[in-house]
Formats: structure tokens, C-alpha cells, sequence
């Protein structure tokens, strides 16, 4: 018996964008063999567009489709195939890799796998104890939103964030990025281990149905509770918290330079009026009490920001944090890059690419989880397009020299993209001008060491 | 008929506070765990956390508290006795996860340190869930939610150019650390299959909002560019833009053509030259939101929606109000909301299922625990305690 559930556990990857594709790296750091496949017309739009975060020092190379950040950063560890699955014929060699594979991860609408008979009815056919993993939007099913085409940037809106989110008493908002890809990426991770236990205990594989959609609703489950109860309609508060008094964003000194505090115990509080050097504040009436610092919360944020501005962000942390005051500055992705607390950790991995991808060395965000006795960890860059066809194809799965060579010059399976795009990423300084960009760091190499 | 539960042989001592740990444990009992929840006599202080049911402030009435504690059993123990400790210790020993939420080192100074517990039970998984982790610099600092989010690296990107960079609503660093905290030990429990061996999970709240940037964040690595935030106008599809009735967001692509984006907002203007492509769209962005303004200012959001999703096949959001989903077709057909009786709120809809799995579905069994409610089932049952015992335990303030 082997000393790993990860050791010769094969995964099918038939995803894209974001969250299967980041939960494929993921097995990938724990050991899983995990193959990506791409149709050679239809890849996965990270390699290339406003998603892919740059090539390396914004060349696009001679292959730009191996070399974007974030398609390295979610596809790290895996092998790629290509094959045209809207060709029958490319299907039936998929069938014949299901056979022989524990996992297979998709990411197409609802019909598309019922058109191509790869629908959980007809795998579970090939391979009775597979385990299927299915993301869309809205779920499968009869739902009246099954089949409506999603993002997670329009679903942000729909799954309630965008009313939840926003400047005080202003309009609704986005934030962040992308977000529910990340929770329907954790989750089917969640729900692999789960459905690889129970079928190593019992022999049976399963469908995991995962919507987004209601992943995000979770993360407003108590409006909806709190409306539910109480009409409660209560929206946007900024950055305000609904009982801690004060907490905001406040300005420092720099350009663009931000640090975020929340106050909720009376000792904090005084605590804070002393470092400010206002000691007196703290036992003025109008802001003596949490409840008086909520009425009075404007004014207090004139005088904490006309304070906080004097300051380094660090500075501001690092007194606030000695007497145990929750306060950080905003980190931009420099910062998230080259802090030490994020390099201590063992966070951010560092990745050597071989000479020949001319792709030098890099460094990506690995889990925010650790075990002690767990061995995670990004074990080799994604391979270019296509490397493992002949591997798989031929050696895995027999497919005949004939067939491979016909398949080939079909365009069946192919090492470069069918289409290639005209890729000229628009200089990093130019980027900046037309605000694109905050900045850009010329020595980022040599702070990364890399 | 019950299904079986994936993880239906796995028992689990909660002893996290809040959000995140408690939502981790929840996960986990969802899915067939027997998770005991255990309190300090004063309550969880995810008890104190509003929204409360008809506003009333009580300890059981936190509709939080409720959603986030549905399918576990509850007992109180004082950890900081030493026979709380050493009846801790003896959970322990029939346990195979303790989920915990302290400050790092916490255990360690009451004597319940991952080291402690490995030798009492060399099985059991110890999952810690906090702000910044259990190494490093920043270990001991203070978190909070907007903390979370601005140390992650994600605030610096949200929001508008013009203003403070913007968190999140609600509690997303949370929920979604208490996902990361099920899945790390569903991995570490389907290791333990084969070692036989337990561990100590370290999940750390500010690296998991981190990992949800992985556009913004390898771009630094790849070629020194840092992003800020967007305009506040003239950015083209992508942010919320008014209607009648509400807000809506739009984007190209899904299956829809540029003609088919034409149609749908009925100006023939958005096929001139200027709006041809991205590029144009972000330049001409304040004539180009105009246009979308002027055609959507007398239509409804959720008429809107049908329409563009079901007859153009675009990618189209609108902003949907907590009374939306709580009433929304698509949440019912998959059976997101689980009606729960409980013991002081009464009959209430809980959002509860996250997503389906066909052997094994998440399974509501039971409401969020009183406090102390299994205080007699657990220690007599589980534990061989009298109900001498117990008195005698509670009279010296330890259950």
C-alpha cells in the first residue's frame, strides 16, 4: 500500500478561468498527477487577455500561451494535453483516460456535457468509481437561472455582494476579484478529499454539483437572516464595522499610502488616544463611549486621519499592534510580494522554470494552509502546450502512430494554439500613464531575488 | 432515508469562537461529521454577534451564531481549570479533530498544545484558523476583518481611484477561512487514512483572502507592475451602472455577440468605431456609460436580467437586495435554504447548502446548540460522568 492518497491519484482537468483550474494546481502541490486539457482552438483565456497578469518583464516571448502569471500561478504542476472535445472522435479517447483516472474536473455549461455524453450518467458508465467534479454559475438542475451564461464579476451583483459593499450611504459596489471563483475553487477542493475518503472507504465515486451562485449568497447569509427577521434592510457602511467604533481607512504620508484600525474595547480606545497624543479625547463625552464614537464617527475620522497622515503605515501598525490594537496598512502587491511576514510563513514559493522556457525564476503565492505533516508544495511548473499528448495519447491510452499523426494534422491535438493571437501588452510606463497602473517597480527582480 | 455523510466517522471538538472556525466546523458536521461544540461558560462570542432574531440582544437568539453553528451538539467547559484540561484530555482521546481559533500559544499556556494532544491521541488533527497564521512576524498581532483585508493586499485594488481603498461587505475573510480550514482537514484526514498519523493545520486568514488575487499578485513577479484602483467613471462594462429599479452590472462575452450587446440595449451608437473594442470602451468610457445610463434609466433589474441572459446570452449581474435572495427562484430549486426549528427563535429559513454531492449531500440534522444544552449527553454518555459529577462541575464554575 502506498503512504499517500496523492500517489498515483489521477486527475482529469478539463477546465478553465479560475477556480477548477486553481483547484487542479492545488492537487497538483499535494502530489496528484493532474492533466489539463484544452481543446488546441479553445484555451483557456489566462494564457492569453485581461486575465492572464503579464508575461514575464511583458514580453510575450515566441509562446505567449506558456507564459502568462496567472495561468503558471493556477495551473502550476500539470501536464498538458490537447484535444478537440467537440470532435466525437477526441471524446472517445477522453472516455478511454476516464478509465483509468480517480477524478475529472469540469467546468462547462449544464447542456454542453449532456451534447458530448459526458454527462456524470454516461462517465459513471466508463468508470463507475469516478469522481466528478461539475462548477457552474447556478448550479445543474431545474432552476429558472441554469443555463444563463456567468462570471463571477456579473454574479458579484447577483449573489448580493455588490449591495453589501460600498462607501457609506454611497452606490453599490464591487470589490476585490473575481471573488466566488475562490470559494467554488476551496470548496471543490473540500468536497474532493471528502468524496476521495468515502470512496476509499466504501468503493463508491460521486457527482459534486457545485453552483456558485449560492457560494457567494453564503458569504451574506446574515443580511438575509437579519432581513428575514427584522425587514432589516441596512446595505452599505463603507468600511465601517456594524459595533466596533471607530474602524476606517485612514490616509498616511506617501502617496496613495493607507492604514486600516478598528477599535471596539474602551481600553483600546484609550490606549489609542494616548499614542495619538490626545489623551483627553478619550474621556470627552462626545466620544467616551462606543456608542457616543458611533454617533460622532465623522468627526472622529477627521481626527484620527489628520493624525495618521503625519505617518508611515508601518509606523502607525507597529503602535497600534504593541498594545494589541487590530491595525495594518494597505498592502499593494509589492508589498504582498516582499513582506517579510509573507516570506517567514513559506506563503510565496519560489519556481525555477527550465533554461529552454526562457521564463527565468518566479515567485507564486502557494496555500494558505499548512500541515505539519503535510507535503504541499509547487512541485514543477505547468509543461507548454501539448507536451504530454504522445505520452498520454500514445503511450497511456494506445492510440496508434496513425491515428495520432491523422489527429495532428487535423488539428485535433496540436503544440500551439490554432489561432494565434496578436499579443503586444501595451508598455508597463505607458500602462501607468493611462492609470491602468498604480506604479511600476524596475528593481522588482532584485527585490525578489529572482 | 439518510444518506451517508463523507466524513459520518469523523468526530470533531469545536472550540473556535466568531466566524471562521465555527463555519469550518459547521462544514464539516454538514457533511456527516459529530461535532461537539465546545464553549467557555460565558458562550461563544459569536453569541454576542447581531443580527439577533426580532433584535432582541439575548445570547440565544444571534441568527449568526445560529447559521453558523447548525448540526453541532454544545457543551460549555472552563479550558482554563486544569480539570476542564483534563476533561478536555479525555474528549481528546475519542476525538479525531479539534477545530481552535485562539491567538498562537494559547493552547500551548493552558497545556493543550498540538504536542499535548499528539500524545493523548496521535491521530487527532488539530486545525488552528486565524488571522496571520502560527509563524512568522506579524503571528501575534491583532486581526480583525478589515485588518484581514487590508493586509492580504486586496482593499488596494477595491474601491475607486479617487477615494480610500474599499473592504468588502461583511465578513468575507471569514467564510472564507472557514472553507479553507474544512478543506485542510479533509485533506489531512484523508492523509491520516494512510499514515495513521494526525497533524496541526495552520491556516492563516490573511494569506487566504491573499490567494484569491492571482491576477494582481504574480503580475508584480512576472514584471514589477503594481495595480490600483479603478476610475470611478469612464471604466467601460464591469462596474455597477443604475436602472429603475436598481443596479446592474454587465460584461462582453458568455455567448453573446457585440451585435447581440447592441440589441440589447437598443442604440445603434455602441457600433461606431469608438466603442469597437476593450481598449476603446475604457477611453471613451464616460460617453460610453452614458449610452448605457440613457438606455437602462426605465428598465427593471430583474426583467433586465431574464432578458439578457435568456435571449442574448449575456453576461449580466444585477444587484440583488437580501430580500431578493431570500426569495429567489434559483436558491429554492437548489435547495439552498434548510428550514430549522429552533429552541428559542423558533421555525426560521437558514441559508445552508453550499453544493451538492450525490452519495453524500450536506444533511441538516439538528439546530444550533444552547448553551450547554448536551451538557448531559456528552458527559455521561460519551464521558462516563455522573450526574453527581456534574453538579459538582458546575458548582465549581467548570461546565
Amino acid at each position: 500500500m502506498t503512504k499517500s492518497p496523492f500517489e498515483n491519484l489521477r486527475v482529469i482537468d478539463s477546465t478553465y478561468v479560475f477556480a477548477m483550474p486553481y483547484a487542479g494546481g492545488i492537487l497538483g502541490d499535494l502530489g496528484a498527477e493532474v492533466i489539463k486539457v484544452e481543446g488546441p482552438g479553445h484555451l483557456d483565456i489566462v494564457r492569453g487577455g485581461q486575465f492572464s497578469g503579464g508575461f514575464p518583464e511583458n514580453d510575450p516571448g515566441t509562446d505567449y500561451w506558456n507564459r502568462s502569471a496567472s495561468f503558471n500561478l493556477l495551473n502550476r504542476n500539470k501536464k498538458s494535453l490537447t484535444l478537440d472535445l467537440s470532435k466525437e472522435e477526441c471524446r472517445e479517447y477522453l472516455k478511454e483516460l476516464i478509465s483509468i483516472s480517480d477524478v475529472m474536473m469540469e467546468n462547462y455549461t449544464p447542456r454542453v456535457m449532456r451534447r458530448w455524453g459526458l454527462d456524470y450518467e454516461n462517465i459513471k458508465k466508463i468508470k463507475p468509481d469516478i469522481i466528478l467534479i461539475s462548477n457552474t454559475g447556478y448550479g445543474h438542475g431545474d432552476g429558472p437561472f441554469s443555463a444563463y451564461p456567468a462570471q463571477a464579476t456579473t454574479q458579484e451583483a447577483t449573489h448580493g455582494h455588490c449591495y453589501i459593499t460600498g462607501y457609506d450611504n454611497d452606490i453599490p459596489s464591487k470589490a476585490g476579484a473575481s471573488y466566488v471563483d475562490f470559494l467554488a475553487c476551496w470548496s471543490g477542493l473540500f468536497a474532493v478529499a471528502s468524496a476521495l475518503r468515502y470512496r476509499n472507504r466504501t468503493g463508491k465515486g460521486q457527482w459534486i454539483d457545485i453552483g456558485m451562485y449560492q457560494l457567494g449568497v453564503m458569504g451574506t447569509a446574515e443580511y438575509i437572516m437579519d432581513w428575514q427577521s427584522n425587514s432589516n434592510k441596512s446595505g452599505r457602511f463603507g468600511n465601517r464595522h456594524p459595533w466596533r467604533t471607530p474602524q476606517g481607512t485612514y490616509p498616511c504620508k506617501g502617496i496613495d499610502q493607507w492604514v486600516v484600525l478598528s477599535i471596539g474595547e474602551d481600553s483600546q480606545w484609550n490606549d489609542f488616544c494616548e499614542i495619538m497624543g490626545k489623551p483627553n479625547l478619550s474621556s470627552d463625552d462626545k466620544y467616551a463611549t462606543l456608542l457616543s464614537r458611533r454617533a460622532n464617527h465623522d468627526e472622529l475620522d477627521d481626527i484620527i486621519a489628520k493624525w495618521t497622515v503625519q505617518l508611515n503605515k508601518y509606523e502607525i501598525m507597529e503602535l497600534l499592534q504593541s498594545k494589541n490594537i487590530p491595525a495594518g496598512p494597505v498592502f499593494d502587491s509589492a508589498d504582498c510580494n516582499l513582506n517579510p511576514h509573507y516570506k517567514e510563513t513559506g506563503f510565496i514559493e519560489r519556481v525555477e522554470y527550465p533554461e529552454s522556457r526562457n521564463m527565468g525564476t518566479r515567485k507564486i503565492m502557494g496555500r494558505p494552509w499548512r500541515g505539519s505533516k503535510l507535503d504541499a508544495r509547487i512541485r514543477r511548473p505547468i509543461e507548454p502546450l501539448g507536451s504530454s499528448n504522445s505520452e498520454i495519447l500514445k503511450d497511456l491510452i494506445g492510440m496508434s502512430d496513425k491515428d495520432f499523426e491523422d489527429f495532428k494534422s487535423q488539428g485535433f491535438i496540436a503544440e500551439q494554439p490554432t489561432t494565434i493571437q496578436n499579443v503586444s501588452p501595451v508598455p508597463l510606463e505607458e500602462q501607468v500613464n493611462l492609470g491602468r497602473l498604480a506604479y511600476f517597480d524596475p528593481d522588482y527582480k532584485t527585490k525578489l531575488g529572482i | 432515508m439518510i444518506a451517508p455523510g463523507a466524513l459520518d466517522d469523523i468526530k470533531v471538538l469545536d472550540i473556535s469562537q466568531g466566524i471562521a472556525g465555527p463555519f469550518a466546523a459547521k462544514i464539516l458536521a454538514d457533511f456527516g461529521a459529530d461535532v461537539i461544540k465546545v464553549e467557555p461558560l460565558t458562550g461563544d462570542f459569536g453569541r454576542t454577534m447581531a443580527p439577533f432574531h426580532k433584535d432582541d440582544p439575548d445570547i440565544e437568539k444571534s441568527l449568526f451564531f445560529l447559521l453558523l453553528n447548525l448540526n453541532k451538539r454544545g457543551i460549555t467547559l472552563n479550558l482554563e481549570t486544569s480539570t476542564g484540561q483534563k476533561i478536555f484530555k479525555e474528549l481528546v482521546a475519542q476525538c479525531d479533530v479539534v477545530v481552535e481559533s485562539f491567538e498562537p500559544g494559547y493552547l500551548n499556556s493552558i497545556g493543550l498544545g498540538y504536542e499535548e494532544l499528539e500524545k493523548i491521541n496521535p491521530q487527532i488533527v488539530l486545525t488552528s484558523i486565524t488571522w496571520f497564521g502560527q509563524t512568522g512576524p506579524y503571528s501575534n498581532y491583532k486581526g480583525e476583518e478589515i485588518v484581514a483585508y487590508a493586509m492580504s493586499g486586496i482593499m488596494s485594488i477595491s474601491g475607486t481611484a479617487d477615494r480610500e481603498p474599499l473592504k468588502h461587505g461583511g465578513f468575507q475573510s471569514q467564510y472564507e477561512s472557514g472553507i479553507n480550514g474544512a478543506l485542510s482537514t479533509a485533506f489531512t484526514l484523508l492523509m491520516r487514512d494512510f499514515t495513521e498519523e494526525g497533524q496541526h493545520v495552520d491556516v492563516s486568514i490573511q494569506e487566504v483572502v491573499n490567494s484569491t488575487l492571482v491576477v494582481n499578485q504574480p503580475f508584480y513577479s512576472w514584471t514589477g507592475a503594481v495595480q490600483g484602483r479603478r476610475r470611478s467613471e469612464g471604466a467601460g462594462f464591469g462596474n455597477v451602472m443604475p436602472c429603475a429599479d436598481g443596479y446592474f452590472i454587465s460584461q462582453p462575452g458568455g455567448g453573446a455577440t457585440w451585435d447581440d450587446i447592441v440589441k440589447f440595449y437598443g442604440n445603434e451608437a455602441l457600433h461606431e468605431e469608438k466603442f469597437a473594442n476593450a481598449e476603446q470602451r475604457v477611453q471613451n468610457g464616460v460617453e460610453f456609460d452614458g449610452i448605457l445610463t440613457e438606455a437602462t434609466k426605465d428598465r427593471k433589474m430583474h426583467e433586465m436580467f431574464k432578458s439578457a441572459s435568456e435571449d442574448y446570452r449575456m453576461l449580466f449581474g444585477i444587484v440583488q437586495t437580501p430580500e431578493d435572495l431570500a426569495n429567489c427562484p434559483q436558491l429554492e430549486a437548489r435547495n439552498f435554504y434548510q428550514d430549522v426549528d429552533h429552541p428559542v427563535i423558533g421555525k426560521i429559513k437558514v441559508p445552508f447548502r453550499l453544493f451538492n454531492m450525490s452519495e453524500t449531500p450536506s444533511q441538516y440534522r439538528i439546530p444550533s446548540p444552547t448553551l450547554g444544552q448536551h451538557n448531559v449527553e456528552v458527559y455521561t454518555e460519551t464521558l462516563n460522568y455522573t450526574k453527581e459529577d456534574l453538579v459538582k462541575l458546575r458548582e465549581l464554575e467548570i461546565i
